[in-house]
């Protein structure tokens, strides 16, 4: 398997604090990473390096070997990357089906294919019954997913997923922790940003955990939840691993 | 050497004197996140009214401050309630055309009802008074010193009242004041009805200086935006700062360049301000971007 | 682009009422409506009225590609006017170039004016972005009317009134109605053809949230220069029309703040981000605004204005979604989707 994506020595410096400091991990086609830590730890503003939403102030990010360090956030999605918001982010005067055309246009060009590509993208996240529906008027839960939806309709090599589970109920969680673990298998790389643990150890083929801004462990879900520094991490946090 | 130096001197009080009639326009913006673009209209009319206290009951307009204050903040209240509010939780352009349509508004009415002619108030001191090689107007003098009593009480306002907290943590968070128990429309109310008070007491010391006209509003408005900006959204400092330069710079350059660029000269300071250091010289990051989504 | 999704309630392919992404009857019908008014000859001052209801309302919805479909709320656009109206007027007056050549000079210069705008403010948002605008359009104002030998300056600039095709000069009014009517249609057929195109989607994504259109691959300082260049280049022709009905132009007028008003204010009453909306905005309110200026001008000064601003501002309080959002609520149609 081919490192995807690679994350060297990545650092962000917000005057004198070091919101992410020298995180290196990488991500190979097939995966299902997951990104993990308590609050403050890091994981968003990593997060919104790998999705050109910030330069890093140090460090590299390389993905299918080419350097993407520093790029524009259109740029990164113009070359395969979908991410999703984890306050969604809809555009509120076009429909449910526009607002996932606008991301299908990467692959579709024309609007009737465009139109088509969502149509199926939004099927796939169960919201065919909501084509029509105003924005306004869908819920958490129903956002959150067409969120997914405009972030696979671009068909992407990696997507990225920042906390897609907060506000869902359990049973929405496990549909969605579900349809989640059935992406890489359909050739998507995942790198999960998420705090409800449970879904997020189920699904991961591996997991990077951060703290203040640094790494402190990598490896597999099981592994890591016996690691002492995770756990330590951790403590003061209501924790569900089961 | 002298000239300039005068220039600079002059400058600075005219600016400090601009600087008093964009606080509360800077306030209002820092707070409730709009622009009012009537602003300049507020101080055509408490001109207006400082100059008809002025002619109907034989006093002058410093004495006058005693009632256009008060009416002012009503005034503002009542545009506040009556168009501002109803406008905030709507579309952005809302607020802009409802503030637009009372510039063009206020501007008819005081045209209807006072004409266009150009209205003074009779001279109060006769003589200039002169400090080491310099002169100053008086009444320049006076308005410098009305600011600068009226920017301490306002800085000691904002930092030891709980209405000035207030006022400050939703400047910086207006959800986050709401969540700690601030009242906020309450405060959205106050800061309109102060800063059109701060307004009307501008006028006042600036009627003896400029002659008032149904339009002389949209001279100063241009004024106190680059002021504002300079200064940075919802900063006091930022105002006087801004403010003192404005006038220095208005000064200077009214002297060594031609009269009909002065005023496009200020546009591109605008403009320039804009790009470069949208955040003004003191004020916060990312002002610049509110209206956008909110 | 009518699908399922959308209701269409004809047995036409047409929708019958206004709808983004495609031509309805409606608008079919207004605009034979419009050409039967030119051709039955109304009385002089009417006609003046018609033909600068149809100059506004193409100047409405070319503004609208900036402020209704990519969210850049400009209160500059007098300048662009003023651009477009200068340099056919220029080249015309002092070169010989007709105005038919001359209005798509102004049209480019008008659009290199426009660019320059989006990216000056490139990173403003909100009022600051508004207030810029405002002082762009200044800047060109004063830079006009203290640029006499180009321009004129404040004596102004006039067109000798020799009627004939070559020099788009007309006897008479119809003919012009005619020609501005034309200009209505050039632009409401570049508003529907950005609709129904991704690059509309692109302005729409940029103005509904710029960092999710980031996300999906738009580049948003792109997007934003694009629909300030054409949305200038197609009011700078408007301007460019004005001048040959007009013929005299004069800096204060022309690139006047409350031109620049206008231009905003119909498709904010009218409706924003739909192509009727800017027409009835024009539609409206020009006629209406004429009515007040010539029966109430007279009696006192600023009467008509009074009642014109309290409109304004009673109508922005309550039916902020403008009149195309009023109405369909009312008829239960929906013009957006």
């Amino acid at each position: 398997m081919s490192a995807l994506l690679e994350v060297r020595g990545a650092s962000r410096k917000f005057g004198a604090l070091m919101a992410v400091n020298n995180v290196s991990f990488s991500a190979n086609e097939g995966e299902l990473l997951g990104l993990i830590g308590p609050n403050g730890a890091g994981k968003s503003t990593l997060y919104n390096l790998i999705a050109g939403v910030l330069p890093p102030t140090a460090g590299t990010i390389l993905f299918e070997g080419k350097d993407i360090t520093g790029w524009k956030a259109y740029d990164i999605a113009r070359v395969g990357i979908g991410r999703t918001f984890q306050i969604p982010k809809p555009y509120r005067q076009l429909s449910v089906v526009e607002n996932v055309m606008l991301t299908a246009f990467l692959r579709e060009p024309s609007l009737g294919a465009a139109r088509k590509l969502a149509e199926a993208t939004l099927a796939d996240v169960g919201l065919a019954d909501h084509l029509g529906t105003p924005v306004s008027a869908l819920t958490v839960g129903l956002l959150k997913r067409l969120e997914v939806a405009r972030a696979l309709a671009m068909r992407p090599k990696l997507v990225l997923f920042d906390e897609i589970m907060a506000g869902l109920t359990p049973t929405e969680v496990g549909t969605m922790t579900r349809f989640v673990a059935g992406l890489p298998a359909r050739g998507i790389t995942v790198i999960w940003v998420e705090h409800v643990l449970y879904a997020i150890m189920k699904t991961a083929t591996r997991m990077v955990v951060l703290n203040r801004g640094e790494v402190i462990a990598q490896g597999a879900p099981a592994a890591l939840a016996r690691d002492p520094a995770v756990v330590k991490a951790y403590l003061g946090e209501e924790m569900d691993l089961a | 050497m002298n000239a300039f130096g005068q220039l600079v001197l002059s400058g600075i009080l005219i600016g400090s004197i601009y600087a008093l009639m964009s606080i509360g326009l800077t306030l209002i913006f820092g707070v409730l996140r709009v622009v009012n673009f009537a602003h300049g209209e507020f101080l055509m009319i408490a001109m207006y009214g400082a100059w008809s206290i002025t002619y109907l009951l034989g006093l002058n307009p410093y004495v006058a401050i005693i009632a256009v204050v008060p009416a002012m903040a009503l005034f503002g209240a009542l545009v506040h309630r009556m168009i501002v509010k109803p406008a905030l939780d709507k579309p952005h352009l809302v607020v802009v055309f409802a503030t637009m349509g009372l510039s063009i508004f206020l501007q008819n009415i005081a045209l209807m009802l006072m004409t266009a002619d150009l209205l003074d108030v009779p001279p109060i001191f006769s003589q200039a008074l002169r400090i080491g090689p310099f002169y100053f107007k008086v009444e320049l003098l006076l308005g410098f010193l009305v600011t600068l009593l009226c920017t301490v009480a306002l800085q000691w306002l904002i930092r030891t009242t709980y209405l000035g907290k207030a006022i400050r943590a939703t400047v910086q968070d207006g959800e986050a004041a709401q969540l700690m128990g601030i009242p906020v429309p309450r405060i959205f109310l106050i800061t309109f009805a102060g800063g059109s008070a701060l307004v009307g007491l501008a006028a006042c010391i600036m009627l003896p200086l400029f002659s008032v006209f149904p339009t002389v509003g949209l001279n100063f408005v241009l004024i106190a935006f680059v002021i504002v900006v300079l200064g940075g959204m919802g900063s006091i400092e930022g105002a006087l700062l801004g403010g003192i330069c404005v006038g220095v710079v208005q000064s200077v350059s009214s002297y060594y360049i031609a009269p009909a660029f002065g005023q496009m000269f200020f546009f591109i300071l605008f403009l320039l301000v804009m790009i470069f250091r949208p955040n003004g010289l003191l004020g916060q990051k990312g002002a610049a971007t509110i209206g956008m989504n909110d | 682009m009518a699908d399922a999704t959308r209701t269409s309630r004809t047995t036409l392919p047409l929708p019958s009422l206004p709808q983004r992404g495609s031509v309805s009857l409606f608008e079919i019908v207004l605009f034979l409506v419009c050409l039967a008014l030119i051709a039955v000859g109304l009385p002089s001052s009417l006609q003046d009225v018609m033909l600068l209801t149809f100059l506004y309302a193409g100047l409405a919805l070319a503004w609208n590609i900036a402020g209704g479909y990519a969210g850049l709320i400009s209160f500059g656009h007098a300048a662009f006017f003023g651009v477009g109206a200068y340099t056919s007027t220029i080249l015309f007056v002092h070169f010989g170039v007709t105005p038919w050549l001359g209005i798509w000079c102004g049209a480019v210069l008008s659009a290199v004016f426009g660019a320059v705008l989006a990216l000056v403010c490139a990173r403003l948002r909100g009022p600051f972005f508004i207030l810029s605008t405002l002082a762009f359009a200044e800047v060109v104002r004063i830079g006009a009317l203290n640029w006499a030998s180009l321009t004129g300056g404040p004596e102004g600039l006039s067109i000798p009134p020799s009627a004939s095709l070559v020099n788009m000069i007309f006897a008479s009014k119809a003919t012009y109605a005619g020609l501005m009517l034309g200009y209505v249609l050039l632009v409401y057929a570049i508003t529907k053809a950005l609709e129904t195109s991704r690059y509309g989607y692109y302005l729409f994504a940029i103005r509904d949230d710029e960092d999710a259109a980031s996300a999906a691959g738009v580049n948003p300082l792109l997007g934003r220069t694009y629909a300030m260049a054409l949305s200038a280049a197609l009011t700078g022709i408007g301007g460019s029309l004005f001048a040959q009905y007009f013929l005299y132009l004069d800096p204060t007028f022309v690139i006047s703040p409350e031109l620049s008003f206008q231009f905003a204010l119909l498709p904010a009453v009218g409706g924003l981000g739909t192509a009727i909306g800017p027409i009835l905005g024009s539609f409206l309110i020009t006629p209406l605004s004429e009515l007040l200026r010539s029966n109430l001008g007279n009696a006192a000064a600023g009467l008509h204005l009074v009642i014109y601003s309290a409109g304004l501002i009673v109508v922005m309080l309550y039916f902020p979604g403008g009149l195309a959002a009023a109405i369909a609520k009312l008829a239960r149609w929906r013009p957006f989707s």
